[in-house]
Formats: structure tokens, C-alpha cells, sequence
């Protein structure tokens, strides 16, 4: 947890100097162009230089790796099914049909094989510029900036408390579910049996849902007290201003993005495969 | 001219038969400070509700009669319009910190109403100057002490100029010192500004350290006393409503000292009388000693614990080391980030010490895993919400004894034998939600003595209760020794140490600067003050009077305090 017990960590590099709200258009466009074709090569370009992002964000590498290992987990979990449910399924798009070997008495054909990995690499590809623009923006700036290009402010702030409470919540979970392993209901290397461990997880979760919704309460009784929703506009304390810097950067990210666009038009097919 | 104004005033929640508020007639004067005491459940955060509008507004009911806030009928306006007359700070201070710096805090107020950001930093940067806080302007909430989150709530309300200010128990999770200086800020901005001020409290004690103008006990609703503190202190009224008398007048009544004789009876000060002085010193109790502990039987031993949470981090227990007896109570004493929640995890296997070792009944547990300690070492949380997951008391008390696999037969027999001892016996077939706050509290203790433990750590198990509750918890605990568990209080709370632990154990910065009985603890100036503590008005009365023995008129007191509760 960070010195404001918030997602944010502080820094200065040209990720956290850059208007909020450039970086949220960016991880837009970003998520546009990968959502919008299916090519392995696009994925890798888009890995390798969110990857390098990263590296210039100054974003420590402890904190967010354990995200990548959870995407990465995800991705497999999800490619085992696409195999076990849809083996046909890269025979569909592509045309042909390349039987590799058979697992377990499964087969599995080449191409939806190359589907996996691309459908894995493009999920992938979005991670870097995603953990960028929650670990790098400030979230109260990131609400104002939001309310600034036309987004309603209760809307804006919904995204900085949410920012806000998730490691308070995190927090609440560690020591609830350490008073309930105290008592025998231990979720981690103590209890053996994988089921036993999922059950007492959850049976944390009765109580970390009760203290939430009663910091909702007290949450949102203390904002209309202090004339939360007063008006249709509100100030903002910590503004950030759009600098000339930024409007460069969403000029060059416009541009890069038109020109994506204009490739995905020129091919007749959404789904690159080189081995036809 | 009134500020505020009840006329026969009473409100209903939607989902409650009885009324909460009955027949309220009262006023507050323009520029008056105003402490409403009741017990919990006596309707007191309610009648604050209707004044800044969260009643009917967010909780809704039924409202009979009429109330009047600075001109305006808040029942009949949208809540802004309310906050714009009165502001609220709220107990939870780290709810009610909704910015991510003290300045984005303070400016909450002026954001939403749309000031010009340029005009909003110059006020917030006053607000702040008149809390003394404006070093403080870019920290974040968790670098800041709940005092000091108290005082930046304040230059908050104080930036927006609401007239009334309320205060929703200002001191509850506060330690003693803070929540002094709390009080005195209160006052202070009282003074300079002349708003009208209404404290919510039970802790009657504390907010008398300084001057208040008016007493208003209220119970069930409604209205028991409103006068000058001083005539509500001189009779019986606190204590026959659930709530706590300071302890020097607690002393005072107890040696029938004629109350008359002393003006300005909330002020400690005013009891440097001599007729006083003579009767304390000359008039001996004698009262039986506490043969409890002549058999000293070692239970728990901690030996020179040391931790950290990293190699290169700050350390955060050095060189910790004592004893628990068989039966004993101890406290554990010390202000905020002493360390005393790191040793109580420690102590209950949460955490391993980095060296030393900890043995219970002559056995080494250091290396035990937090399943086979927790069997032995009970952990009680502070807050029962916490704790409790199932929604049938049967299976939260069984819950333990479930999850470590005992027989049927036997876990039906020790279940029945734990809500007997825990007074629960009657209400077994209750859902915990229907269970007041003492009460839940209780299911979380029985659901760790049904595992039949050897200690039992609480974490401040009477915070933010009233008098009643905080008896009614304390003397179920104690009784528990006589089963010979040994138990340790985690508290910030005085008095709890003074009248219910035989030994006080003082953390400071990690370190153990006292270990002995409270009594003798807190008479040491010192500790009191390197601890943060605050110390307790039964010794400052012993030093106004300058009697020689001041632990022993201490202990004196407490010991047949304790004889007089038991007869009642």
C-alpha cells in the first residue's frame, strides 16, 4: 500500500506528469485497437511497448507482479478450455485443418492451437497500459480530469473512491481473516484439505460484506453532509490542467490510432495466420 | 433567542413499533456548548440525525411536533440546505476522511459548492492555520494520529461557516491524550468564534475537562435532565442512566463527602478543600486484599521478542519480554502504533517474532502454526462484526469446534456448557443479527471459549461502549479467571486498566517502560507521559489534595468500588 493507502504510487515520470485524462484516452484507443483484429504480430508489438511503458512509469516491479502472474494463470486456465470445448474452433476461422496430437484423447489442430496463443497475447497486451493507468494517476486528479473532458462528476468520483477503498478493503480482509484462522478456519498453508481452504475464504467473506456496507453507509452520510451533489457542477481542489505537452501526446496517440485502423481496414481478415 | 428549538418532538424509524424520540422539549441558546449524554440506544445519535438532516433523509420515519434550526425546519428542506446551519463532525474519522491530503479534505466542502479553486486553496490553507494544522496540508489520513484526523474534520466544517457545529462522539477511538487535546481545541474555537456547539458523548468524564454550559441526559428517548453540569454531577442522574460519573466524583460520593460544600464541582481544581482533604486522608476503608494470586502458577511466558515487518524496516517490538499467571488479567497499555496489536498477534501465532520465544505452560509454541496456537490462545477482535459469520449463535459458537473436527456428542455438550457460562443460554436459538452490541459481543467470546482456551487476548473490548455495557462485559470477563485462563485487555482505556487488571504492561516505541499494577502505572508521571496516556482524575485528585499515599487511596478506591458493584 502506498503513502496515501491508494492504488497510486507516487513518482514522476511522463506517465504520472501526463493529464489523467489523456491516459484514460490512450488506455481507450489502446483497448480499441487490440479488441479490434486478432493478429499475434500487433499483440507482441503492443506487449513489448506497454512492457517498456512500464519499465518508464517506475512502477515497481514487486507490486505488479503478482497481477501479471493472476493474467497470466487466467490465460491459461481459459486457453485449457477453449481447447477441451472448442477444438474446432481455429478450423472455423482459418479454413483448414492441421491435427497436431491428441491429449488425453483429445485432438488438438494447429490452428486453433494459434489461436490460443494469440487470444492469450492480445488479453496480455492490454495488462501493461492498464496497471500504468492505475498505479501511476493520482485518483482525485483522475476524477477531476474525467469531469473536465465531459464525464458527470458523481460518476468521475464513483472511480476515486473506488480507487481509494480497495486497499482499505484488502487490509480489512487481511485481518478478519487472520482472526478467523486463530479460531481454526485457516486459509492458507494450515488447512490441507484445497476444499476446507475455499470454504473458510469464503465464509471471510460474511464479514468483510457487513463492514463494507457499513462503511458505505458511513461513507456516503458524510459526503451529503458536507453537500455532496450540491450542484450540478463542483470545483476541484486538485486540478490538473492540460498542457500543451499533452495535447501533443493525444495528437501522436490519435494518429497511431488512425493509422491502426486504417491497416485493420486493408485486411480481408480479422484473424492473422502465417501458416496457410 | 433559540438556535435550535424542540417542541414536543418525537420520531419513529419506519422499521421500529416503538418511537425513538418521545416528547422532546428543549432549547439551545445562540453561542451556547451543549453536551447531550446518554447511554447507547438512549436515542442521543438520533437527535442529532434530526438536526443535520440524516434523519429523515437518509433514515427514514415518522416525525411528530416540531424542531427548528437556525430559522429553518430541516424536515421540510433538502439536507444542503441544513448544511448550510449546521456542520457534523462525525465519530469515525476515517469514514468521514474523504479527500486523499488534508488539503483535499478541508476543501471538500467549497468543492462541491463550487468555489473557484484559487479562493478554495486560500480558505483551505486558514481552516488549517486555525487548527494548527497547516504543516500537515499535503499528508495523507494515515500519516495522521485520530486527534489530528479530528482537527482537520474541524477546519473542514470551520471553512464552510455553518453557525452550529455537532460533534458525533468526538472521543470515541481516540487515546486519552488525544482525545484531551481534542476537547481543548473544541473549547478554544468555541471561545474565538462563538458557535453554538453540541457535543455528543458518554464519555462525560473527558468533555468536562473543560467548561460546558448546559447537561442534557437524555434515556429511552427522552429528556431525564437539562441544566448546569454541576447540579446533573452533584445527584444521582448519571449513574442511574447508564453512563459514568468522573472518578473523582465517583470518590467523592464514595466517601460521603457533602457535595454542597464544593462550587464548581466539574472542575477537579475546585475540590482543594480542606474539609475534603481531612476526610479522605483520615477516613480509612478497610477492605479485604485480593487473595486470588497468592499461588503464583506461570501460564504464558513472552521472552525477548523482537520484530519487524522487513529486514530493513523499522523494528517495531524490541526486546519484549513477560509473564501471565494462571487467572491473572493484565492490560497492555500505549498509545497508537506502541506496538500493542504486533505483540497481540504475536502472542496468538498471527505473526512470528523475528527471535525470542514464547511458552505456554512450560512449553515452547514459538514455531507453532496459528491453527495449533489459536486452540490455546484465543483472539478476541475488537469490533464483533468482525468475527462473526454464521447467522445462528449455535453455529458461530460451534464454528471452531467444527473446523478442528471433534466429536459429535462432544461438541454438542461443550456448546451447551459455553453459552451457560456466557449468559447466553437463554437467547441460543437467536439469530446474531437480533443481538444488541454487548451481546454480540459476548458470541464472539463464547465462540472462542467453546475451543477451551488457556489465555484470551481482547482487543479493546468495551471501546465505544456506555457505563452499563462496559460493566456488563467486564465483569463477564473477569469471572472467567476463576476458571484459571489467563487473560490480556489490549486497551487505551484508564480506567479499564485501573479497575480490572491486576498488572498494567506499558508500550512505548516498541519497548516494554512499565510493568506493574495500574495503580502504581498510572501515579507515575513519567510513563504516564511518555505513553501518551493521560492520567486518571483519581490521582490528579490525590495531588490537588496533596495526600501522601496516592496509590494507595487509588487502590483503596477501586478495591471497594469492585465490593460495592458486586453487592448492588
Amino acid at each position: 500500500m502506498s503513502k496515501y493507502g491508494t492504488l497510486y504510487i507516487e513518482g514522476n515520470s511522463f506517465f504520472h506528469r501526463l493529464a489523467p485524462s489523456i491516459k484514460f484516452i490512450i488506455f481507450i484507443l489502446w483497448s480499441i485497437t487490440v479488441f479490434m483484429s486478432l493478429d499475434l504480430r500487433l499483440s507482441l508489438a503492443l506487449l513489448a511497448i506497454g512492457i517498456i511503458f512500464l519499465f518508464f512509469a517506475e512502477i515497481p516491479f514487486r507490486i505488479i507482479k503478482n497481477l501479471f502472474a493472476v493474467v497470466i494463470i487466467f490465460n491459461i486456465i481459459n486457453a485449457v478450455f477453449i481447447l477441451l470445448i472448442s477444438p474446432e474452433f481455429g478450423a472455423e476461422l482459418t479454413g483448414q485443418k492441421t491435427r497436431l496430437c491428441s491429449v488425453l484423447g483429445f485432438p488438438v489442430l494447429m490452428e486453433t492451437l494459434f489461436y490460443v496463443i494469440t487470444i492469450s497475447l492480445k488479453y496480455l497486451s492490454l495488462l501493461p497500459m492498464a496497471l500504468i493507468l492505475i498505479f501511476s494517476t493520482h485518483p482525485t486528479r483522475f476524477a477531476s480530469s474525467l469531469n473536465k473532458i465531459g464525464i458527470p462528476y458523481k460518476i468521475a468520483y464513483t472511480f476515486n473512491i473506488i480507487f481509494r477503498y480497495i486497499p482499505e478493503i484488502q487490509n480489512e480482509f487481511k485481518i478478519i481473516s487472520q482472526a478467523q484462522a486463530a479460531r481454526g478456519l485457516s486459509y492458507g498453508k494450515d488447512e490441507k484439505s484445497l476444499i476446507k481452504r475455499m470454504k473458510n475464504i469464503f465464509s471471510i467473506t460474511i464479514p468483510l460484506l457487513n463492514t463494507s456496507l457499513e462503511r458505505i453507509d458511513k461513507i456516503t452520510n458524510a459526503m451529503e453532509l458536507r453537500e455532496f451533489g450540491k450542484y450540478k457542477k463542483r470545483s476541484w481542489y486538485n486540478e490538473s490542467k492540460i498542457s500543451r505537452k499533452d495535447l501533443l501526446v493525444l495528437i501522436a496517440a490519435m494518429f497511431l490510432f488512425t493509422a491502426a485502423v486504417y491497416h485493420r481496414l486493408t485486411l480481408d481478415s480479422w484473424f492473422w495466420y502465417p501458416f496457410k | 433567542m433559540p438556535i435550535i428549538e424542540f417542541k414536543n418532538f418525537s420520531f419513529r424509524f419506519a422499521n421500529l413499533r416503538e418511537p425513538t424520540l418521545n416528547n422532546l422539549n428543549f432549547q439551545i441558546k445562540e453561542g451556547e456548548k451543549v453536551l447531550i449524554a446518554g447511554a447507547s440506544g438512549s436515542g442521543k445519535s438520533t437527535l442529532m440525525h434530526c438536526i443535520n438532516g440524516i434523519v429523515p433523509f437518509a433514515h427514514s420515519g415518522e416525525l411528530k411536533g416540531e424542531l427548528v434550526v437556525s430559522g429553518i425546519k430541516p424536515y421540510n428542506q433538502n439536507i444542503f440546505e441544513i448544511s448550510k446551519k449546521a456542520g457534523t463532525i462525525l465519530q469515525d474519522q476515517d469514514s468521514q476522511f474523504i479527500g486523499l491530503t488534508v488539503g483535499e479534505d478541508v476543501a471538500f466542502i467549497q468543492e462541491n459548492n463550487n468555489i473557484n479553486p484559487e479562493i478554495m486553496k486560500k480558505k483551505v490553507y486558514e481552516s488549517l492555520q486555525s487548527v494548527q494544522m497547516q504543516k500537515f496540508i499535503d499528508q495523507s489520513p494515515y500519516e495522521l494520529s485520530g486527534g489530528q484526523k479530528q482537527s482537520v474534520s474541524l477546519a473542514g466544517i470551520l471553512s464552510s461557516g455553518t453557525d452550529i457545529l455537532l460533534f458525533d462522539e468526538p472521543l470515541a477511538n481516540l487515546d486519552p491524550a488525544s482525545g484531551k487535546k481534542v476537547i481543548e481545541l473544541i473549547d478554544e474555537l468555541h471561545k474565538k468564534y462563538r458557535k453554538t456547539i453540541i457535543i455528543i458523548e458518554h464519555r462525560i468524564e473527558d468533555v468536562l475537562e473543560r467548561n460546558i454550559d448546559r447537561l442534557i441526559v437524555i434515556d429511552k428517548g427522552r429528556i431525564k435532565a437539562n441544566e448546569k453540569p454541576d447540579t446533573v454531577l452533584k445527584q444521582d442522574i448519571l449513574r442511574k442512566y447508564g453512563l459514568r460519573e468522573p472518578l473523582y466524583i465517583e470518590a467523592l460520593k464514595h466517601f460521603s463527602i457533602d457535595l454542597k460544600i464544593i462550587n464548581n464541582i466539574h472542575d477537579i481544581n475546585s475540590c482543594k478543600n480542606p474539609e475534603v482533604k481531612k476526610t479522605l486522608s483520615t477516613k480509612k476503608i478497610i477492605y479485604k486484599k485480593n487473595n486470588n494470586y497468592k499461588k503464583r502458577q506461570l501460564l504464558l511466558s513472552v521472552q525477548n521478542i523482537n520484530f519487524s515487518y522487513d529486514r530493513k524496516g523499522r523494528q517495531i517490538l524490541k526486546n519484549v519480554s513477560f509473564e501471565l499467571d494462571k487467572g491473572e488479567i493484565i492490560s497492555i497499555l500505549g498509545n497508537n502504533g506502541a506496538g500493542k496489536s504486533t505483540l497481540s498477534n504475536i502472542i496468538t501465532g498471527i505473526l512470528k517474532p523475528d527471535s525470542g520465544t514464547i511458552n505456554l505452560s512450560g512449553k515452547d509454541i514459538t514455531a507453532a502454526g496459528i491453527k495449533e496456537i489459536g486452540q490455546k490462545i484465543g483472539y478476541v477482535m475488537q469490533n464483533p462484526n468482525h468475527m462473526i459469520v454464521k447467522n445462528m449463535i449455535k453455529d458461530e459458537v460451534c464454528l471452531g469446534l467444527n473446523a478442528y473436527r471433534y466429536d459429535k456428542n462432544f461438541i454438542e455438550e461443550r456448546y451447551l456448557k459455553t453459552v451457560k457460562t456466557c449468559g447466553l443460554y437463554g437467547y441460543r436459538n437467536w439469530p446474531v443479527s437480533s443481538l444488541s452490541y454487548g451481546q454480540k459481543k459476548r458470541v464472539t467470546i463464547a465462540s472462542i471459549l467453546a475451543l477451551d482456551p488457556k489465555v484470551v487476548v481482547l482487543d479493546e473490548p468495551t471501546a465505544g461502549q456506555d457505563y452499563r455495557t462496559y460493566t456488563e462485559i467486564m465483569d463477564f470477563i473477569s469471572r472467567l479467571t476463576e476458571k484459571g485462563i489467563g487473560i490480556i485487555l489490549i486497551t487505551h482505556d484508564m480506567h479499564l486498566a485501573l479497575e480490572y487488571t491486576t498488572r498494567s504492561i506499558v508500550l512505548s516505541n516498541g519497548k516494554i517502560i512499565g510493568n506493574d499494577k495500574p495503580s502504581k502505572i498510572l501515579s507515575n508521571e513519567k510513563i504516564v507521559a511518555k505513553a501518551n496516556l493521560k492520567e486518571t482524575s483519581l490521582s490528579r485528585l490525590s495531588g490537588i489534595l496533596e495526600l501522601e499515599d496516592k496509590e494507595e487511596f487509588i487502590q483503596n478506591f477501586i478495591e471497594t468500588e469492585k465490593g460495592v458493584r458486586a453487592v448492588e
